[in-house]
């Protein structure tokens, strides 16, 4: 239990999508004009995530990596499908990407307006395979360790994108200088904020 | 007073349109309502002018700083002269502070103002007052020993990239004195960490007291070595840290004058120091390190969590601007701090890093306040109207 929650917050604060890692950035830069659409976003990429970093990880650990097949049988335990990763990791995503959109589109029209091209988008957003690839690099014990790295990393990139779409509101009518207007001045408001966010960075949990 | 305002208004048409110094006409108003608020009068519409316009606000925070200032200056010879074991009067370890000192906020003044005047002509706005503040708070948060080129970098990147790219003076969204010390602090972390605090720049025939340790309170314990000063001592702050740090006692002078004149909120102070004593009680029950079972007060006041809580927090700029955000965001400033001084083996000190975090989340806390009372005020308009109905 303990495992499963310094998990979950390490994902949060410490290895955050955004701010470590520099992650899934253009949609974080180009939805983050409003609170409200973020946070559709945000709630759009936790779940991706929650799903596709658990079932990527029964994948991989059944499927993909040299010998999980050996379930099978004892023949199968020299089999390697690893080069097949990338692809069957962007298919779950792809699938998983295409029923939110769905879901979406049903439950509130507006919100799925506003996203526009972002929300099919998210299939290649690097935040989301990133999630699939870290959690295979960082060998996860069990299913539920990935849930939790998966729900956490979602729930960081939500936290970033929420956080700067109320700052960019905030500064909708500064005086800012007319060649840093839009993207220019989000990117610095990206760096400070990424300096913020390294007071977690070191942290033992 | 009369020769004064005389000769401000024989010199002013030099800098209206098409005066000689045209320019230079930014700087001259700077100077000019420095010394006078003007004498504009509205013609149309209906305006209520005050005199306390944004000098005078910055000019009480200037007041309430004095404390801290003079107190760490004394310090800064005390401590010195404490390392190396001389024997020296109240007057040597003030001159010897003031020597140290001075040129810290000289610097920072002169680089700091020299950014803000040229934004001002290029872009043609108004000088802003509001370095006046930064401009003091970033020496009282240094140590002493930090070289003047790199509290001019500090200072000169805060203003640019803090400040004038959102607008200037009120648009900033993290606080310019903290980001100042941020980036010293992660540019050129041996100036910043360690046993740097004091200012021992030895001469021929001087050496260290024996057994003398530099370190702060708080890396004494992160590291578990060395000596925890008596409470006494950190309270009136004779212990080493940053120029305006040490001593709790000269900061809550200065925060009475920070609320008194109603310059500073109360509600964050007062909600910093009982987010961090709830934190420090919290991690006294878990206490599985030496660190964790540190009496909570004493949380308060080691290292620069007052100064934080009374100066730094309660920025109205970068701060929360709703009343119950206000106490959100205290609150999470003193649970942070705690839990970064506990937990962050990298940072012994989280009051900066703590106070930059809300601030980024300063506006998302104002949001949904925002957004819950507007709702809250739909229902109760809602149940009016099915009452008047029924």
């Amino acid at each position: 239990m303990e495992d499963l929650f310094s998990i979950f917050v390490r994902a949060i604060f410490i290895d955050n999508m955004v701010f470590a890692y520099f992650l899934g950035m253009c949609s974080y830069l180009a939805v983050s004009r409003t609170v409200t659409t973020s946070v559709g976003l945000g709630a759009a990429v936790i779940f991706v995530l929650g799903f596709t970093v658990p079932v990527n990880y029964l994948l991989e650990n059944f499927i993909l990596s040299r010998g999980a097949l050996s379930w099978l049988g004892p023949q199968f335990a020299a089999v390697d499908l690893s080069f097949l990763t990338f692809i069957m990791f962007i298919a779950i995503i792809a699938a998983m990407v295409q029923l939110v959109e769905m879901l979406i589109e049903k439950l509130s029209p507006t919100l799925y307006s506003s996203l526009g091209i972002f929300l099919p988008l998210i299939a290649v957003n690097c935040a989301i395979l990133g999630g699939s690839l870290f959690m295979q690099e960082r060998n996860y014990a069990n299913i539920t360790e990935a849930i939790s790295f998966g729900l956490g990393s979602g729930a960081g990139f939500f936290l970033a994108i929420v956080g700067i779409a109320a700052i960019r509101e905030k500064i909708r009518y500064s005086n800012v200088p007319a060649p840093l207007r839009g993207l220019g001045i989000t990117y610095i408001i990206t760096g400070l904020m990424g300096i913020a966010f390294m007071s977690f960075m070191g942290i033992e949990l | 007073m009369k020769a004064l305002i005389n000769l401000v208004e024989k010199v002013k048409p030099h800098f209206e349109k098409g005066g000689r110094f045209e320019k230079l006409h930014r700087t001259f108003e700077a100077f000019e309502t420095f010394l006078y608020v003007k004498g504009d009068v509205t013609r149309s519409g209906t305006h209520i002018r005050d005199a306390i316009d944004m000098k005078r606000t910055m000019v009480h925070v200037i007041i309430a700083l004095i404390p801290p200032l003079l107190f760490g200056i004394w310090n800064v010879g005390f401590q010195h002269f404490q390392a190396t074991g001389e024997e020296a009067t109240f007057m040597d370890q003030v001159v010897f502070g003031l020597i140290k000192v001075l040129p810290i906020i000289i610097v920072s003044y002169v680089s700091g103002l020299a950014v803000e005047f040229i934004f001002a002509s290029t872009r043609n706005h108004e000088v802003n007052e509001g370095f006046l503040v930064s401009g003091m708070l970033i020496p009282l948060v240094i140590p002493v020993t930090t070289p003047l080129w790199m509290v001019a970098v500090a200072t000169i990147f805060a203003v640019i990239i803090g400040k004038e790219v959102f607008g200037g003076t009120g648009m900033n969204i993290l606080n310019p004195a903290l980001l100042a010390r941020a980036f010293l602090f992660f540019a050129y972390p041996s100036y910043l960490s360690g046993e740097v605090w004091i200012y021992t720049g030895l001469e021929d025939g001087q050496q260290l007291v024996d057994g003398f340790s530099g370190a702060t309170a708080l890396a004494v314990m992160a590291i578990g070595e060395g000596t925890m000063p008596s409470d006494f001592d950190m309270f009136f702050g004779f212990i080493p840290g940053s120029i305006g740090e040490t001593s709790t006692f000269a900061i809550l002078l200065g925060a009475i004058v920070l609320v008194a004149t109603g310059v500073g909120s109360f509600r964050i102070m007062a909600s910093v120091f009982l987010g961090g004593l709830f934190m420090g009680l919290m991690l006294n029950l878990l206490a599985v390190n030496e660190f964790m079972a540190l009496p909570a007060y004493k949380h308060l006041i080691m290292g620069g969590f007052a100064f934080g809580a009374v100066y730094m927090a309660t920025d109205p700029v970068s701060a929360s601007q709703t009343g119950i955000g206000k106490y959100i965001y205290g609150a999470m400033i003193g649970i942070l701090t705690v839990l970064i001084r506990v937990l962050n083996p990298a940072y012994p000190e989280g009051m900066m890093l703590a106070i930059l975090f809300m601030n980024v989340f300063s506006p998302l806390i104002d949001y949904y306040v925002v957004e819950a009372q507007s709702k809250k005020r739909q229902k109760r308009i809602e149940k009016i109207r099915l009452q008047t109905q029924a």
